[in-house]
């Protein structure tokens, strides 16, 4: 009786232990409600995470999945400085490894919150590699239209019953004048030069005419005028010019759809005679972490020209000094030398729209000339626009000197800007 | 004009008008049509954005030679790091006056440089986070990832930020002169109040 409690015992505790093993392991792995977890990962991680790629901070699908120490997971989630500060081996590699930069601490999230994040990163991890495993991408490009071999099949088959019907049409034409060689008649050839004497008789006549010679001479000479006229008012006037850029920057996307202001990449425009086109370091601001279009599964080429203009490796995230080169974008608006044009006259001091003048930039794909810049285009808004002169900064000197001309007090050169270094040293 | 009826002359007018437009609308929008004198048109003077065979780069826009301080210029001499983040936070103060022009100016340079993401109550909610960019933390209601509220961020850290980026967001500096980071930053305390 002893022995056999002995051993009941015993095999009581090892049932006990792994049916608690079981518990703990299931619940681990089982218990996060996917559902919300989405709702706390949009919440709080998509600032630096991707399920499937890079962000700032790895791409948490692969990672989480394979790594299933959901204990230290929870902790590096709820307080990964804590976890840095104890020199905990794991936690220092990825410090280092992402170059030392700093996680946010969620000690707001609760060990539940945690495990429902886990869940649903692992759950959507999942659902993306079975849809991308699934051979079903044919499908949706049949919906969208006939696929190119189709189309030249149709081409080709069009084509070769024309060549068809021609050969055919010659056989009978052949068949025929034999059918009436045979019963001596040659009616056809007749025909063809009667018609041939009839179109010179016809030409011939009209020459004489001389109402006709005078009307064709007319419209010649006008047509030949008015195109002289236009191509010499054209001249130089480079309106409409819409050259193929380098990099195919749509403004209809960024200025239009997002509505980014023209300053937050043509910052010169507020303080330079110059618009300045934007360095491709303001390109990175945003494209260090978007480099595809909204929902498309595949980088853009576009945006890939941005990256190997700067030796930018978008899966190291680093950059190779030794590969860049600078963009060379097309000039489109270009003043000659003899006319002086400066931006930050016009946005800043006549508080102009950049649209007055370029036109509607923010629904272009490609960017065109817009105005045709020529003296007459910029005299004409010269007469036209009134000064705004209230709370201009830009006047004040002025009207004050106008103040004292009328108080009748002396006014010096120096007070009208006379010492500036540009009035001498230009 | 001899014994022309109407309707010839104005069949005439109308070959004419249709001629003009036909002629004058075969333009070819890739290149810059008929120059004359195009050397009064290509400058002997370069211009910023042109390329330039004299330097090694092959640009005009040249850097200005490491450690010079251009004149009006406000060095920041805080290192892109975690201490350098901390030590600007704790010592760095603005030096211009919280007026309401430069609080007005700061606004207009918030909404340029910074509400396509961050939104224009700075709520992390613009436009360009519409269109898939990771959101930013609200500054009012946001945590930071480098410790702390962000409605709590200092002058200091604001700028550092500002100066070199951090996470998603890039480097302002090429774009924001330091006295315009000073006059965003009066905004941006603003905004972590709402």
């Amino acid at each position: 009786m002893r022995s056999f409690s002995l051993i009941f015992k015993q095999f009581s505790r090892s049932v006990l232990l792994i049916a608690g093993f079981a518990f703990l392991g299931s619940s681990a792995y089982a218990q996060g409600d996917a559902t919300k977890g989405e709702a706390i990962f949009k919440a709080n991680c998509t600032t630096c995470h991707k399920i499937d790629i890079r962000l700032i901070g790895p791409a948490l699908g692969p990672t989480v999945t394979s790594d299933t120490d959901d204990k230290w997971l929870t902790k590096w989630i709820e307080n990964n400085q804590a976890l840095i500060a104890a020199h905990d081996k794991k936690a220092l590699d990825i410090y280092n490894q992402y170059a030392q930069a700093n996680m946010t601490v969620f000690t707001q999230l609760s060990d539940g919150d945690v495990a429902n994040i886990l869940s649903y990163v692992r759950t959507a991890w999942k659902t993306q590699q079975t849809a991308a495993a699934k051979p079903g991408a044919s499908g949706p490009a049949a919906e969208t239209g006939p696929s190119d071999l189709v189309i030249y099949a149709l081409i080709g088959v069009i084509i070769l019953a024309f060549i068809i019907i021609l050969v055919l049409n010659k056989v009978v034409i052949t068949l025929e004048r034999l059918l009436e060689k045979n019963q001596g008649l040659f009616i056809e050839e007749v025909a063809v030069e009667k018609v041939a004497v009839d179109r010179f008789a016809f030409a011939r006549k009209l020459a004489k005419n001389k109402k006709f010679v005078f009307f064709t001479l007319l419209c010649g000479t006008l047509a030949l005028g008015s195109w002289t006229w236009i191509t010499m008012w054209n001249t130089n006037v480079h309106q409409g010019y819409q050259p193929v850029q380098p990099i195919k920057f749509p403004h209809d996307l960024h200025a239009g759809a997002m509505k980014i202001d023209c300053q937050y990449c043509h910052s010169g425009a507020y303080k330079s005679k110059n618009a300045s086109i934007p360095s491709l370091n303001v390109c990175m601001n945003c494209h260090k972490t978007i480099d595809r279009t909204l929902n498309s599964k595949t980088a853009s080429p576009e945006i890939k020209k941005i990256y190997d203009a700067l030796g930018y490796d978008p899966q190291t995230q680093k950059y190779d000094s030794t590969k860049t080169r600078p963009m060379q974008w097309i000039r489109i608006h270009n003043l000659p030398d003899f006319a002086y044009f400066n931006h930050s006259q016009h946005v800043k001091v006549a508080k102009l729209r950049c649209q007055t003048c370029h036109g509607p930039i923010e629904t272009m794909k490609e960017v065109y000339q817009y105005s045709p810049l020529t003296m007459k285009w910029c005299v004409q808004c010269h007469k036209r626009t009134n000064v705004d002169f209230k709370g201009n900064a830009y006047y004040t000197k002025m009207e004050a000197v106008h103040n004292l001309i009328k108080e009748g007090k002396p006014v010096t050169a120096a007070m009208m800007g006379g010492i500036e270094c540009g009035k001498c040293h230009y | 004009m001899l014994a022309m009826n109407k309707i010839k002359i104005l069949g005439t007018t109308v070959i004419i008008i249709a001629a003009t437009i036909i002629i004058s609308s075969c333009k070819d929008k890739r290149s810059t049509g008929w120059e004359y004198a195009p050397n009064m048109y290509e400058h002997l003077a370069y211009d910023p954005d042109q390329k330039n065979d004299n330097f090694k780069d092959g640009k005009t826009a040249q850097v200005p030679p490491a450690g010079t301080t251009p004149i009006g210029f406000i060095r920041f001499d805080y290192a892109n790091t975690k201490d350098g983040y901390e030590k600007a936070g704790l010592e760095y103060k603005d030096t211009i006056a919280a007026s309401n022009q430069n609080l007005a100016d700061g606004k207009i340079l918030f909404q340029h440089f910074c509400s396509p993401c961050h939104g224009m109550s700075g709520q992390g909610d613009g436009l360009v986070v519409a269109h898939g960019f990771p959101a930013p933390p609200s500054y009012s209601k946001g945590q930071s990832s480098r410790g702390g509220a962000m409605k709590d961020l200092t002058d200091g850290k604001i700028y550092h930020t500002i100066t070199y980026g951090v996470n998603a967001m890039g480097s302002y500096a090429s774009q924001l002169e330091p006295n315009e980071r000073m006059k965003v930053i009066l905004y941006v305390h603003h905004l972590q109040t709402l």
